[in-house]
C-alpha cells in the first residue's frame, strides 16, 4: 500500500437521510424514498445444499434431532484433511498427475461453514427438493459432451483404459466451458481458466470462498456486485424499466435483466442468455426470474426460478437466505482475474513445449497425460 | 500565453454561467429528462446511463484527425494509415478533438514525458485498453462507451459497459482495500450540487488515453461532478502524482445522460476476443497464418471493390 496524500475529509455525509435500524428490532428497513431496503454486503456461512438428500423426502425442514445429527456430520467433514492430502485410487495422492491437476491445496480454501440450515435444500419446488429431470434432448446433449470429455482422457492415468482417442482432434460438441484434457487453444480451457466470470443466478457458497455480494439500489436500478470465485467477480445492473427484452438473437453472457417491484419484492426477469453460459445444463434458452426480499434487518432472501423447456421437463425454484455482513470489516474486492491471467498463457506454452519435447523424443506424448481431472470433486 | 489566459478567463466565465444555470435549472424537473431532478434526500439525481461525447480516450490534448497506426507517407508531416488498420480506411482514423486538459498541457517530468512519447509510439503493445483490462479512473468515465449510475444515500455504484468494470463511491467510511486497485478506492461527499470524489489506492497499470498518457501508483484523483442540466454533468478531474507530473493538473468535460427509451447498459465483453491477439501464437493450429514466433505478421489482403476499378483506366 502506498502513502497517497489524503487531503479531503473522508466520509462526510451531508444532508443524507438514512433510516436507522436499531439493533433490537429485526424489522425490514426501508430506504429514504420508502422502498424496501435491500442494500448491504451479503454472504452466508450457513450450510444448505442446493438439492435435498433423498432421506428427507418431501420435507422442506428437518427436526431438531436430525439437525443435531447433520451438524455433527458437517463438523466431522470439516475435520477431514484437505485436497492436497487426499488419496487417489486408494493410494496417497501426493505427486500424482491428479494431485498436480488439483492445483490448489487446502490453504487456499480457508474457513469452512460452521452453521447448518434447518431447511433441507435450497430447491423448494418441485416438492422433492431436487432439480427436475432433463428432457430427452438435453440428456443426449449432456451425455455427448461427457463422452467427448471421456474420449480426451482415454488412456491417461485419470481416464478410462484404451489407446489415444481419434476424437482428440474433434471440436467440442458444445461451446466448451469445462476443464478438458486438451490445450490446443484458449477455447479448450474451462470458463474459469479463461476468466469468463461467474454467471447468473449466483448460488453463493459458505466459508472463505463463498463470496460476498454488495447491493446498492436507487429508484432507477438495483446494482449488484458479486465478489466471488477467485477474482471472477462481476457487476450486474438490474434496471427498473418498462422496456421490452432485447431481440431474441442478442445473446449476453449474463442475460438481459429487467427489474420491477411486486409489493415489497424486487423481481428481475432475465432472458437473452448465451451459449457460453451453463447453469446446471441450461444455456441460451434459460429464462430466469430472481426475487429479492428483505426478510428482516439481517436477512435478504434471494429466490430464483429457472425455466428452460429445452433442458428440463419442468421449471424449478430455489431460495437462498443471505446474511448481512459487517460493512466496516467485510472487504469487497475488484475482480482482476483477466488482468492477472498468466495461467491460461502458461497452459498453452506448457502444452506446446510438451509437444515439442515429444517430437524431439525427450518427453512423453502429452495426449497420454491427465491435465484435466482433479478439479472440483474428482 | 496572453491568449491562453484570455481563454482561461473565458472558460472561467463560462463555468460560472454554467454553475448559475446548474443551480437554477435543476431546481425544476428538466423538460428533456425522464427523471426527477433530485433524489429523495435532496441531492441531484445522477441515476441513469451516461456517456462522454468527446475524444478524450484517444487523446486528452488537442489533436487533428490522424491514423490510429501510421507509417511515413510522401510528406514527413503527413503519415498514412499502416497495418494493422490500413484496410479499415476512415474507420482506422483517430477522431479529432479540441482536448479536455486545462491549459492544453500535461505537466510531465522530463523522464515521464519521454515515456509518454514512447507509450504513444508503442500504443498497441502497451495500452491496457487493447488487452481488455479494467480502464481505471478517470479513463473509465470518458471512454466512448456508456456507464450506469445507481445512486443511494451512502453508496453510489457505477458500472461501466467496457470490460464490466465497476466502482463503488463510498459516502460513508469504508475499509481501505488491502492492495492497490485497477479502479482505485473512491470516497465521496456532496458539496451543494457537486459530488466530490477522492480516489486513491491505484495501481500503476492503467492509462489515461490511447496517446500513452500514464500515471504511477502514487496517483491521487479528485473528481467533481456537477449537473449543468438534469441530463448533463460537468466532470472535472484534478490529477496529482509527484512521480510523473510536476504539478497537479486538471481536465474538464461534460457527461451526457442517455435519453433513449431503450437505453440499456450492455456488457462490452472483450476478454475472449483479445485471446486471439495475445494468445493466438500459442495455438496448436494457428488461425492467423502469418505468425512468426510470437509476432503477428500482418499481410493485409483486401481486394479493391469491383465498382472502384472502372475509374482505374
Amino acid at each position: 500500500m502506498k502513502s497517497a496524500p489524503r487531503f479531503l475529509p473522508i466520509a462526510i455525509l451531508v444532508g443524507a437521510v438514512t433510516i436507522v435500524v436499531s439493533a433490537q428490532t429485526s424489522k425490514a428497513p426501508r430506504t429514504s424514498w420508502g422502498a424496501p431496503d435491500l442494500q448491504g454486503i451479503w454472504n452466508t456461512n450457513t450450510f444448505l445444499p442446493l438439492e435435498r438428500a433423498a432421506k428427507f423426502g418431501t420435507r422442506p425442514t428437518m427436526t431438531e434431532e436430525e439437525h443435531a445429527q447433520e451438524l455433527a456430520g458437517l463438523q466431522e467433514r470439516n475435520k477431514r484433511p484437505g485436497r492436497d492430502s487426499r488419496d487417489v485410487a486408494g493410494k496417497p495422492g501426493v505427486g500424482t498427475e491428479k494431485d498436480v491437476a488439483r492445483a490448489y491445496n487446502e490453504f487456499w480454501f480457508g474457513d469452512k461453514p460452521t452453521k447448518l440450515s434447518y431447511s433441507t435444500s435450497m430447491v423448494i419446488d418441485p416438492a422433492d427438493g431436487r432439480i427436475p429431470a432433463f428432457t430427452p434432448d438435453a440428456a443426449q446433449r449432456i451425455a455427448a459432451k461427457k463422452e467427448f470429455l471421456a474420449a480426451l482422457l482415454q488412456g491417461t492415468s485419470g481416464g478410462r483404459p484404451g489407446s489415444i482417442s481419434p476424437r482428440r482432434g474433434d471440436p467440442s460438441p458444445d461451446y466448451n466451458l469445462d476443464r478438458i484434457n486438451r490445450a490446443d487453444g484458449p477455447e479448450d480451457r474451462g470458463g474459469p481458466e479463461r476468466c469468463f466470470g461467474n454467471g447468473v443466478p449466483v448460488v453463493m457458497g459458505t466459508g472463505t470462498f463463498g463470496g460476498v455480494m454488495q447491493l446498492v439500489q436507487s429508484t432507477d436500478s438495483v446494482s449488484l456486485y458479486y465478489d466471488i470465485g477467485q477474482g471472477s467477480g462481476f457487476a450486474y445492473v438490474i434496471p427498473i424499466t418498462k422496456r421490452p427484452h432485447l431481440p431474441k438473437n442478442i445473446q449476453l453472457y449474463r442475460g438481459d435483466a429487467i427489474g420491477h417491484w411486486e409489493g415489497d419484492t424486487f423481481v428481475a426477469d432475465v432472458t437473452n442468455f448465451s451459449d457460453e453460459t451453463d447453469f446446471h445444463g441450461a444455456r441460451e434458452n434459460l429464462h430466469l426470474v430472481m426475487r429479492f426480499k428483505r426478510v428482516d434487518a439481517h436477512t435478504l432472501s434471494v429466490q430464483f426460478t429457472v425455466d428452460d423447456p429445452t433442458t428440463w421437463t419442468k421449471s424449478w425454484t430455489a431460495v437462498q437466505e443471505l446474511e448481512r455482513a459487517d460493512e466496516k470489516t467485510t472487504l469487497v474486492l475488484e475482480p482482476g482475474c483477466h488482468e492477472g491471467n498468466y495461467g491460461l498463457m502458461g497452459m498453452l506454452i506448457n502444452t506446446r513445449a510438451a509437444e515439442k519435447a515429444f517430437r524431439e523424443g525427450t518427453g512423453p506424448n502429452p495426449a497420454t497425460q491427465d491435465n484435466a481431472t482433479g478439479g472440483g470433486d474428482n | 500565453m496572453a491568449t491562453r489566459s484570455i481563454w482561461r478567463g473565458v472558460a472561467l466565465a463560462v463555468a460560472a454561467i454554467g454553475l448559475a444555470l446548474a443551480v437554477s435549472s435543476i431546481r425544476t424537473t428538466g423538460e428533456s429528462s425522464t427523471r426527477d431532478a433530485r433524489v429523495a434526500d435532496g441531492h441531484p439525481n445522477l441515476n441513469g446511463i451516461w456517456q462522454a461525447s468527446n475524444t478524450a480516450n484517444w487523446d486528452l490534448l488537442p489533436h487533428a484527425v490522424h491514423p490510429a497506426v501510421s507509417q511515413p507517407g510522401v510528406y514527413a508531416n503527413h503519415p498514412v494509415l499502416a497495418a494493422p488498420v490500413v484496410a479499415l480506411g476512415a474507420v482506422g482514423l483517430v477522431p479529432p478533438g479540441p482536448g479536455v486538459v486545462e491549459g492544453d498541457e500535461i505537466p510531465y517530468t522530463p523522464d515521464a514525458a519521454a515515456r509518454k512519447k514512447e507509450n504513444g509510439e508503442r500504443w498497441l503493445d502497451r495500452d491496457p485498453e487493447v488487452r481488455c483490462y479494467m480502464p481505471g479512473i478517470p479513463r473509465a468515465m470518458y471512454m466512448p462507451y456508456p456507464f450506469q449510475i445507481t445512486q443511494s444515500a451512502n453508496k453510489i455504484q457505477m458500472v461501466f459497459a467496457y470490460a464490466n468494470a465497476s466502482r463503488t463511491i463510498f459516502l460513508e467510511e469504508a475499509p481501505l482495500p488491502p492492495a492497490d486497485k485497477w479502479m482505485g478506492h473512491s470516497v465521496g461527499h456532496w458539496e451543494g450540487n457537486t459530488l466530490v470524489v477522492h480516489v486513491t489506492n491505484f495501481n500503476d497499470r492503467t492509462w489515461l488515453s490511447r496517446a500513452g498518457d500514464f500515471h504511477s501508483d502514487a496517483l491521487d484523483v479528485v473528481e467533481r461532478l456537477t449537473p449543468v442540466t438534469p441530463d448533463a454533468l460537468r466532470y472535472e478531474v484534478t490529477l496529482t502524482d509527484p512521480n510523473v507530473y510536476t504539478r497537479p493538473w486538471k481536465m474538464s468535460m461534460v457527461l451526457y445522460r442517455q435519453l433513449e427509451e431503450n437505453a440499456t447498459l450492455m456488457d462490452f465483453r472483450c476478454l475472449e476476443f483479445v485471446e486471439e491477439t495475445f494468445l493466438g501464437h500459442l495455438r496448436k493450429n494457428q488461425l492467423v497464418k502469418h505468425w512468426e514466433g510470437d509476432t503477428i505478421v500482418l499481410d493485409v489482403t483486401r481486394r479493391v471493390p469491383e465498382g472502384d476499378k472502372k475509374y482505374e483506366r
